[in-house]
Order: structure tokens, then sequence, then C-alpha cells
């Protein structure tokens, strides 16, 4: 018998299968979508845990201000639970490529954390590395192209910094974008390269990383793990104090070695200068004195000189005295004999002259003789002539004879004085010569004396100048060691400065820090993990509408189906089965449709949905296949919880209806009745209704539980949609808010420490003098802790120079009121984000730590509106009040004339190649990074459309199924009195349209609601959701709805075309 | 040509496997403004005749003339057209619309009917002037089908059709509802034809038609018919 009843049991599947499908369906959406979003976040933990276990991912990271050590590494071996400890180099570097500089991170390939190689191999030699895919992207290298590391003067990490790429690889500690910050270039990371191990040139590792022992027994992120890291991190913080004091010591050990070896070096040095000084200095004592005494010898040989010379000079005067008056002597004699000569010389001249009258005379005669021969000579001549001639001629003879006497004798006298005079000369000459003999002597002992003297003053002269040159050199030596004994000086001074420097720096080393980490403080991992809790929030909300709705349709399909064998149940019990028996068949019906759709659902939702949203995901995380896991705890879960819903809902119709004797149950159920409503009652509505709306009107109040279904069901769907598109207006509205709407500033700028006011005041000036640049505001900003009661949260504190110049560049409008709020000069402004999470209204005043040395309490004005990250707003005059110390700002707020990314771009590098700059944000930057990542939301969108799509379509169906089965007799009566199959889908539809208008309206708000309700799940603590929601939006939620109705009333429309009057009347019900 | 002709009129459902003859070669004819019952055991194919002639169920083969409209020819929504002027129904289990009131179920078939009579006359008519704002579950058995034959009759149709109309009725209740129909086929000269199993009933009518094994094996003409409450069963 119990045979007749399974057999039952299955023929009734296959008579009315649609019902059975639709509770497969409801089954198959619920436990799907339940299984598969409750799985996303544990198959996302799991993705991360395995890629983490496989590439050997550190648990704890340590890193110190003073780097770490082999002994470090000792230490941190002795501790309970630890594993392996690596230490590791890491250096941020800059990359030149086609004149653009690139930030990398250098690291170390090690052990831990290793890369998954995804492209060409991993570095064989020194001058190997490994790249991220992104670098290729953005340089245009290839793998076997060469990069150049920039030298950095600090620190010398490589030694090849030529590197030639060998593989592309992606790094299992950044998983998402970030890749932090540096002081180098535009002070955000680029991007991070590996290198081998032997190209490191340090013995100081930069960090150490720690991997627990059974490490591999928890998963990641679990509280297992995190206890056990907690309980490993507090066992390091134990020996942390020891480690830091042992590095101090070491480095102040070598350190203040070093110093000492430089010190005794000075003081060698120091010494040996002054020993050369001094010895150069006697030298030169000696070099004087011998010079002195050379010239004093000089000096008295110069007198002996002198004296001998002088005595010489005296004789040769005498001589030459001696001399001139021989001369004189002579030269009396040679005038007295002169004259005589001359006397004699007169003589003879008067003879000469007698002479020549003589001879004269003499010539006339003979003229006149030869003149008498001549006429002689002539014949005619008388004789008387003759004679008279002759005679004449006889007295001329005579006169010539005579005059020839006279001549001899002058000529003879002549003669005679002639040889008078030639003996007196001889006389003189002689005379003269022996003065001459004289006078050559004298003149000789003179040019011998000359010689003499000038020898021997040249001599005494030369030993002068030599003198003079050793004198001269002696100055200069003076002088060449007075510059350098100044320089000496000068050098030593410095040379103590440095070391008094090198003992100050020594001094001025601070006790290290060690920085204990573990994998939350990895932004990528942390924010994955944050997101893994955010979809864990949503699986909970999300399957909760699902299973609500998919309980309540199936309550009514089962109730319907009851209903409808209400007959067979009370034969059944008339012929005496116990209540179990007659249950049976619609347990298996239901539990058949239940457990089949479940598991269905169970395979589709953890394979499809997980896959889905790791997919999303994975546009903002670099991970590798996600890992789908089965889940089976949350899948039982789900599973079992459907089956008390549907087959619960089952039990409950039935036991409800077994309350009633057979008798009474083999009679059909009397038919709802009907019943006045009270819009009846208000008969001016009421009156003006048609005829039809009033049936519509009727027979919703009439079924009020399929009306209520309906309702929820559409309801559900349009809220879930708006949900949707309510999640992406909100998170894209964050970005435009924060800096659009609050900061009004285009990029910020971070002045080194090292500036003093004037430099500060000197680059503001430039900057704002820059081409494009409108103003800059001086702020002061530094990071807080702001906590009220035991709430506490990370602050930025903003401190303006001016109240009024800060207004220009962040606006501050009030949460509530949504005005503009002044910054008050005893109070603050709290973003109201920090507001909330630390419980603080307007008027109670929090506490401050982290600035300066004390903590602060301080009244809080106003909240302002905020996005992105906390705020504390506080002016220049409470902070100096607070605070004891200088006011001194170290951030600019500048606002550019509409500047484009590129124009923007170049000012920042101008602004860091000044060396007064630290840092520089652009707001653009920020927001173009943040857009890609949550333009990916869009997925969210489409996932809940189609989930909700498929909800309505589900729910919407089985509803009008219930619908007109539970009316086909109404229906086919209507059709027999021969209403067209319009005017029956009419009917029926007036109602489907006027619920699905409630549903919607309420969909609206509830969507909301739940939007609302989402949006403070998936808040991340740093960012506030604007609680918008586009009139868009609704307007396509409204759309979509709709559209799933219709779909929905099409397939009516055809159901109801199908009734079958005959046979639907003849029943007997 | 009579009012209503059947002419070899043949009705086959084919169930699986097996296909029942339902109606085989049935011929009739019925002349306006008779009152006619039909008479015959179950499955004799009285209803499938009766569903054949108001427009419920089509034929397999033969002819079904009504006032010289072949309706064994006409398409769906031309037999809808039929259904909605030509015919009144009324059932055994009345088929009332249970959440409209008796009133406004006649209206439920005369607001979609040119020719038809006032709803609250009809009401009227069929006794029920007192009821017309009740509800079915409000009604007795015998005044829920006062209603229905109240929405039949309202649309003024050319032919009453009445599937065992007293089947769930007492005696007394039975006799009230068979002497109005009577009533309405003598004063509204409308053809009424009444299914019943109970042939005590029979010399109410002016044509009697005998189902057998699917088809009208005997029409009887009474020439006298006897008013109901002459009638005892």
């Amino acid at each position: 018998m119990k045979k007749a009843l399974l057999k039952d049991a299955f023929k009734e599947i296959k008579t009315t299968y649609k019902r059975f499908i639709s509770i497969l369906c409801m089954a198959l959406l619920g436990v799907g979508f339940f299984a598969g979003l409750r799985a996303t976040s544990p198959d996302m933990v799991d993705t991360i845990d395995k890629y983490y276990k496989e590439q050997n991912v550190y648990d704890i990271q340590i890193m110190s201000t003073l780097g770490l050590t082999d002994d470090d590494i000792k230490a941190l071996q002795e501790i309970e639970n630890v594993d392996k400890v690596y230490g590791t180099y890491s250096e941020d570097v800059l990359i030149n490529i086609d004149n653009k500089e690139y930030v990398s991170k250098i690291m170390s390939l090690e052990e831990v954390n290793k890369p998954v190689v995804t492209e060409g191999k991993l570095p064989e030699n020194k001058n190997e590395c490994l790249v991220e895919k992104s670098f290729l992207g953005a340089t245009n290298k290839k793998i076997g192209d060469e990069i150049i590391v920039e030298p950095n003067e600090e620190n010398e990490l490589l030694q090849e910094t030529k590197l030639k790429i060998t593989g592309v690889a992606d790094s299992p500690v950044y998983i998402s974008r970030e890749r932090g910050n540096t002081d180098l270039g535009a002070g955000a990371i680029d991007n991070y390269i590996y290198v081998n191990k032997e190209n490191i040139d340090s013995e100081i590792y930069t960090e150490i990383y720690v991997t627990l022992k059974d490490g591999d027994k928890y998963e990641t992120s679990s509280n297992k793990y995190e206890d056990y890291v907690e309980e490993t991190k507090t066992k390091i913080e134990e020996i942390k104090e020891e480690r830091e004091n042992a590095r101090y010591d070491e480095v102040i050990g070598t350190a203040n070695e070093e110093l000492e070896k430089a010190e005794k070096e000075f003081n060698k040095q120091k010494e040996d200068g002054e020993t050369q000084i001094s010895d150069a200095e006697e030298e030169i004592e000696k070099a004087k004195k011998e010079i002195e005494d050379n010239e004093k010898e000089l000096e008295s040989k110069e007198q002996t000189a002198n004296n001998e010379f002088s005595i010489a000079e005296k004789k040769l005067k005498n001589a030459k005295n001696e001399i001139s008056e021989n001369e004189k002597e002579l030269e009396e004699t040679i005038e007295k004999t002169e004259s005589q000569i001359e006397e004699i010389e007169k003589k003879r001249q008067e003879l000469v002259e007698n002479l020549d009258t003589v001879k004269t005379s003499l010539k006339t005669l003979n003229a006149s003789y030869d003149e008498i021969l001549k006429k002689l000579e002539d014949e005619n001549l008388t004789d008387e002539e003759k004679e008279a001639l002759n005679t004449k001629k006889e007295e001329l003879e005579k006169q010539i004879s005579a005059l020839e006497a006279t001549k001899k004798e002058l000529t003879s006298g002549i003669k005679a004085i002639e040889e008078q005079v030639n003996s007196a000369d001889s006389k003189l000459k002689s005379a003269k010569k022996e003065i001459e003999k004289a006078k050559k002597e004298v003149n000789k002992q003179e040019k011998q004396l000359a010689t003499t003297k000038s020898t021997t003053y040249s001599q005494i002269n030369s030993a002068k100048e030599k003198i003079e040159d050793a004198k001269k050199e002696l100055e200069e030596g003076e002088k060449e060691l007075t510059t350098k004994k100044k320089e000496f000086e000068t050098k030593i001074a410095d040379a103590e400065k440095e070391l008094i420097d090198a003992k100050e720096d020594v001094e001025d080393i601070e006790n290290p820090e060690w920085y204990i980490l573990d994998r939350n403080q990895n932004t990528g991992y942390a924010s994955y993990i944050q997101d893994t809790e955010s979809i864990n929030n949503l699986s909970i909300v999300f399957p909760i509408v699902f299973f609500a709705i998919a309980a309540l349709v199936s309550l009514t399909s089962m109730t319907r189906m009851v209903e409808e064998e209400r007959q067979e149940l009370g034969t059944l019990k008339a012929l005496g089965y116990n209540k179990f028996h007659i249950m049976l068949k619609y347990l298996i019906y239901s539990s058949l449709a239940t457990i089949i759709g479940g598991v269905i659902g169970i395979f589709i939702g953890i394979q499809l949905i997980p896959r889905i949203i790791l997919d999303m995901y994975g546009m903002m995380y670099t991970l590798p296949e996600p890992v789908i896991g089965l889940n089976s705890d949350n899948s039982m879960l789900g599973l079992t919880l459907i089956y008390i819903c549907i087959v619960g809902a089952t039990i409950y119709a039935i036991i409800k209806e077994l309350h009633e004797k057979p008798a009474n149950l083999l009679r059909p159920k009397a038919p709802k009745i009907g019943k006045r409503v009270l819009l009846e009652r208000i008969t001016p509505i009421w009156k003006r209704l048609n005829f039809s709306r009033k049936v519509t009107v009727r027979n919703i109040f009439r079924y009020k539980k399929r009306v209520l279904m309906t309702i929820i069901g559409i309801c559900g769907c349009t809220a879930l949609i708006l949900t949707g598109f309510g999640l992406k207006d909100s998170i894209s509205e964050i970005l435009p808010n924060q800096y659009e709407k609050v900061f009004n500033y285009d990029f910020q700028v971070t002045l080194k420490d090292s500036l003093d006011n004037e430099q500060r005041e000197e680059f503001i000036t430039d900057l704002e003098n820059k081409e494009g640049i409108n103003k800059a505001v001086e702020t002061y900003m530094s990071s807080a802790t702001a906590s009220k009661d035991d709430l506490e949260e990370d602050v930025q504190i903003v401190v303006p120079n001016s109240n009024e110049e800060l207004k220009e560049v962040i606006k501050f409008y009030d949460v509530k009121t949504d005005e503009d709020i002044d910054l008050k000069t005893d109070e603050v402004i709290l973003s109201d984000k920090l507001a909330e999470l630390l419980n603080v209204e307007e008027g109670e005043t929090i506490k401050l730590d982290g600035i300066g040395d004390s903590i602060q309490e301080v009244k809080v004005s106003n909240i302002t509106e905020n996005y992105i990250s906390h705020y504390v707003y506080m002016s220049k005059e409470l902070y100096t009040k607070l605070y004891d110390e200088e006011y001194k700002p170290n951030v600019l707020l500048v606002e550019d004339d509409n500047l484009t990314k590129e124009q923007e771009e170049k000012i920042t590098s101008e602004l860091l190649d000044s060396g007064k700059v630290s840092g520089v944000s652009l707001n653009k930057t920020i927001m173009t990074t943040l857009d890609e990542t949550l333009s990916s939301l869009n997925y969210v969108v489409v996932i809940l459309i189609v989930s909700a799509g498929l909800l309505a379509f589900v729910v919407l169906y089985n509803l009008a199924n219930v619908n007109i089965s539970e009316r086909i007799r109404e229906l086919a009566t209507i059709k027999v009195l021969g209403f067209y199959d319009k005017e029956v889908y009419n009917y029926i539809s007036r109602e489907t349209v006027l619920l699905t208008i409630i549903g919607i309206a309420l969909g609206l708000v509830a969507g909301y609601f739940l939007n609302y309700y989402i949006i403070r799940t998936c808040e991340i603590n740093m960012l506030r959701f604007a609680k918008v929601i586009n009139p868009l939006s609704y307007l396509y939620a409204i759309l979509i709805t709709v559209a799933f109705t219709l779909i929905v009333n099409v397939i009516t429309y055809f159901a109801l075309k199908k009734i079958d009057m005959i046979s639907s009347l003849k029943s007997v019900e | 040509m009579a009012y209503i002709e059947f002419k070899n009129v043949c009705k086959d459902y084919i169930m699986g496997e097996v296909t029942i003859h339902a109606l085989m070669n049935t011929n009739l004819s019925i002349e306006k403004g008779e009152l006619v019952v039909v008479v015959g055991p179950s499955g004799a194919g009285k209803t499938t005749a009766l569903n054949i002639l108001g427009g419920m169920d089509t034929v397999t083969r033969g002819k079904v003339v009504v006032d010289g409209k072949e309706i064994s020819r006409l398409k769906n929504r031309d037999l809808i057209k039929y259904r909605r002027e030509d015919i009144g129904f009324v059932f055994q289990f009345y088929n009332l619309v249970q959440n409209l009131t008796a009133l406004e179920n006649v209206e439920l078939a005369t607001q979609i009917c040119k020719k038809s009579l006032n709803p609250s006359e009809v009401l009227d008519k069929v006794g029920l002037s007192e009821r017309k704002n009740n509800f079915p579950s409000q009604l007795s058995g015998g005044e829920q089908q006062r209603v229905a034959i109240a929405r039949a009759i309202a649309k003024n149709p050319k032919l009453l059709l009445c599937d065992e109309p007293t089947g769930a009725l007492d005696y007394k209740t039975g006799k009230q509802i068979l002497k109005l129909l009577q009533d309405t086929a003598r004063k509204e000269n409308m053809t009424v034809i009444i299914i019943t199993h109970n042939a005590a009933i029979a010399p109410m009518a002016d044509k009697i038609i005998k189902f057998k094994n699917g088809t009208a094996e005997d029409i009887i003409i009474n020439e006298n018919p006897m008013p109901i409450e002459e009638i005892e069963w």
C-alpha cells in the first residue's frame, strides 16, 4: 500500500511537472545563491591562502630603522613557532627609460615571497632581473632588453646596475595595484623588480621575513591563524628590545671604534704637522743666523779690502804727483827750449828772407844779363852799343858774383841755426820720453789697482748678492711656513669639527626601532581580506531575501497543491491512513523538488558566483586562478534551510487540512467567501470605479496571501535592482564628491622638513608665480590618532595657516544641514565618517594623540561632509595653544587653472627637481586610479540585476500559475460567458498590474533601505559612500521590473488561453 | 430548416491511445421557443451535445446550425462571440463568481453584451429583489441557481442551456428552478434546453430528446406539456 502511495507521488510529479519545476527552481535559486555567495568569501580566502602557501609568503615581517643582521636572524630562529627566518634586501631606485623616470622597488629573490614567473625565466646571473608585467607595458621594453638603475647617493645596494630582463613575474606581496610610497621621484613606487641575491652588496638586511611552524595548517586571515601570528608576534616583541639594543650597541660600537680611530689619526696628524712646522721654523732660524754670520764676515772683508786699496791708491797718487812735477819741469824746459828755438828760428827766418831777396835780385840780374846777351848776339848792333852793353855786362857779372857770395854766406848761416834747433829738439824729446815712461808705469799700476779693486768688490758684491738671495729665500720660506701653518691650522680645525660632528652624530644615533608587522599591514592583502569580509556580509543579507521569497512562494504552491487534492486526503484519511502516510506523498514531492533543485543550485552556485565575483576582483588584484571549493558546510546549510522552508511549508499546509474530519475533507472546500472591502464604504471612490476595476479591487483583498507574495516578489526584485544601481551610484559619487565638491585644490605639495621660513616663503612665491597656478594654501598636516572612550581611529590633522585661505580649497558642509561651516578658533571640525566611527556628536570632545608630546582633548564644533579618509581640522590658534610647538606649515594645497594632467605632471617634476619638496600628489592621478578600481563594480550591478530578474521571474511565474489554478472555475465561467481572450487576460492582469505597481513602489522604498544597508555593510572604514541614488537608477529599476513582469504576463496570457472550460467546470470542487 | 439542427455530428476524444466516441452521428432539430429536456444515462453524450451547441466545444465531424449560422465551422474568436451574444448557460454548480454580489454576477455577463437586459430587473424577475447585494456564500443553493439563471438570461440569449440545473438542489427548490425555466421559456419565448437525469420532469418539455450510447436515440414531441407544479417525482 505504501508502494501505491509512492507511485502516486511520482505520478503527481509527472502530471504537475510545472509546479514541481517551479518549486525546484525556487530551491535552485535560493540554495544556489546562498551557497554561491556564501562560498565566495571562503573561495577568495582559499585562493589567496593557496597562493600564499605556494609562494611561501611570510607570516611576520620585521623591519628596523637601523637594518637587521644575522644575529637578529639567529635570535628570531630561537623563538618558538618560528619556522624559517629570511633576511632580504630591498631598495627604491630610479630607472630612466626614454627620458621618463620610473620609481622601482628592487627586491632580492629569496625563498620567501617567491614571485610567480609568468613569462620568461628566473634570473641566473648577477646582471639579470625580473620585472612586472605593467613595467613592460609602460616602458615598451621586452624580455631580453636591458635597463639601467640610476646610481643612488645614499646606498648602493646593487653591484650590477645594468640589468637584463629575463622574465615577467607577479609578486605575492603586491597583489593590488598599490606599490607603496617612497621619497624618490613623484613619491609613489611605480613597479617592482626582482634581482638575484648575488647582485646585492650589503651585509645589513632591509627586512626579515618569518614563516611559522605548521603555518600550513591554518588558513590565512582565519581567527586561528591571526591568533597564532599574534601569539608569535608577542614572543618576538619580547626579544625586540634586546635586539634593538644589540643593534644599537653594534652600530654605536662600530661608530665609536671608527671615531676613536679617526681621533687617533687626527691626533697623530696634528702632532706630525706640528713637529713639521717647528722643524721648519728651526731651520729658518738657523738659516737666518748663517746669513747674519756671512754678512758680518763679508763686512770685515770689505773693510780690509777698502783699507788696502786706499793705501795703494795713496801710493799711486804720490807717484802721479811726482810724474806731474817732472812733467812740469819738463814743460818748463820745453818752453825754454822752444823759445830759444823760436829765436833761432827768427834769425833763420831773417836769413831766409835775405836769401830770398838775394835770390830775387840774382834772378833779375840774371834776366838782365840774359837780355844783354841776347842783344849782343844781334848783328845790327853797333859796336858802341856793343861796348855799352859789354860794359853793362861786365858790371852785371860783377854784381852777380857779389850776390852769389852773399848767398853762400846766408845758406851756411841757416844751416848752423837748423843744427842748433835739432839738437835742442832731441834733448826735449828724450826728456819727454822719460816722463812718458814714468807715466806709463803709473798708469799700469793704476790699472792693476783698478782690476784688483773691481775683482775684490765684485767678489764682495756677489757674496752680498748671495746673502740677499739667501735672505729672500728665507723670507719666502718664512711666508710659506706661515701659509702652511695657517693651512694646517684650518685643516686641523676642520678635522676637529668633523670629529666633533661625527661624535655628535654617533650620539644622535637613536635606539633603533623594530617594526613587527604581519600580512594585515600589507596593503594589497589587507584590502583583499577586507573585500572578502564585505562579500561575506553581503552573502548574509542577499540570500535572506531569496530564502524568504523562496519559502513564501513554495508555501503558496504547496498549500495550493494540498488544497487541490483535498478530497484525496479525505479519502485516504477515511481509509484509515495515518497522517504520516498521507503526508508522505507530499513530502516526497516537495523533498524531491527541493533536493534536486538545491543540489543543482549548489553546483551551479558555487561554481558560477564565486567565479564571477573573483573575476571581478581579478581586475583589482593580481591573483592566480580562483580556487573553487565545495564549501560543503555552507552548501548543506543552504540546502537544509531551504528544505526546512519548503518541506516545512508543505507539512504545515497538510496538517492544516488534516485537522478537518474526513467527511468534511471529502466535500469540496468552501470557496473563499466574497466580502465587501473597505473601499466600498467610501462611496465616492467606489462609485467612480468601473465594474472590472471593482472586481479587481475585490479580488486583491480576497487572495491576500497570494497578493502579498506577489507584492513581496516584485518588491524584492525592484529592491535588488535598485540596490545594484544605487550601489554603483553611491560608489561612483565618492570621487567627484571628495575631489570636486569637498577638495577644491588640484594637488598637494609636501615640503621638506629642512626648509626654513624664508625658504618656504620664497618657494611659495615661486610656485604661485608659475604659469597656471592660482594659489597655494599653507597648512600643517600630521597623522594622529583620534579617540573617544574606547573607540580609536587614525586621522589626518589639518591646521591651516589661515582659516579663510583654507576655505577656498577645502569646503566644509555640515552633514545634516548641508550649510557652509566656519572653522572656529578654539574648536575642531571632524569629517563625518570619523564622527560616526567614534560615535561623536557636535559639542562633544575627542582626544587627539600623536601630535607633539601630549594627548589633548578638543571640542568638536561641527561635522563636515567627507568621503575619503578621516580629517580633523584645527585652527592655528588652537594648535599653538595646545601644543608647545612653533607652527610650521609642511603641506601646500595648490589650486591651478584647470591644467591638464600632463601640465600638472610637468609642474610636479619641476617641483621635485627643486629639492625643496618631498612629495607631490595630484588629485587627478588619485582619481584615475580609484576610478579604474571602482568601475569594476558594474559587475555587481549585473549580478544583482540578473539574480533579481531570475527571482522576479520565478516568483511571478509561480504565483501566476497558482492564481490561475486557484481561480480556474471563475476563469472558465467568464470564458463561457463569452469573454474574449484579451478580456480574460485583463480580468487577471489588472490585478497583476496593480500589484506590480504596489510592489515596485514598495520595492523602491525597500531598495533605498537595502542599498543603505548594503552600503553600510560594504563600506570600508576609510570611505564614506555617498547616500545617493540617481533618479535614473529608480527609473531603471522600475523599467527592468516591468520588463520581467511583462514576460511573465505574456506567459500567463497563453496559459489563460489554454484553459479548458469544459473540464474546469465539470469537475466538482 | 429547424432553428437548431444537428446533422451527423460526431465528437471523438482522444485520450492517449484510446479514442472515445462521445457522439456518433447525432441528428436532432429544435424549434425556436421550444423547451427541450434532454435525458439519458451518464456518458450518453448529453453534455457533449450541449457543450457543442453552447460553443464550448467543437465537433469532430458533422454540422451544427443555430438560427441559420453554422456554428460547427466557427473559428475560436467567432465562437466566443457566439457564446457571448447568443448563449446563456446554467450549470449544476451555479459557477457564480464568489467575490461578486448577486447583482454583480449578473452584471459580469451583461457588461459584455450589447442587447442585454437590466440586471436588476432580471433579478427581480427571478425573485431575488431582496438579495441583490448578497454574495453567493450568503445565498442558499436555490438562490444561487436563480442568480445563475438571471445571469444567463440577462444576456438576452437565443438559447438558454442548462446542464443539470437542479442536480445539487432539494426537491422543492429544484421544482422552483424548473418553474422559473419553464416560465422563462414561455414568457420570453426563449429556446431552453435542460439536461437532466431525472426523466420524471420530461412531461414539462415541448420536446424530449433521449440520449443513449452517444446519440439522440429518441426524440419525442410532447403536444401537451404539463406545468411543472403538476409534476411529482
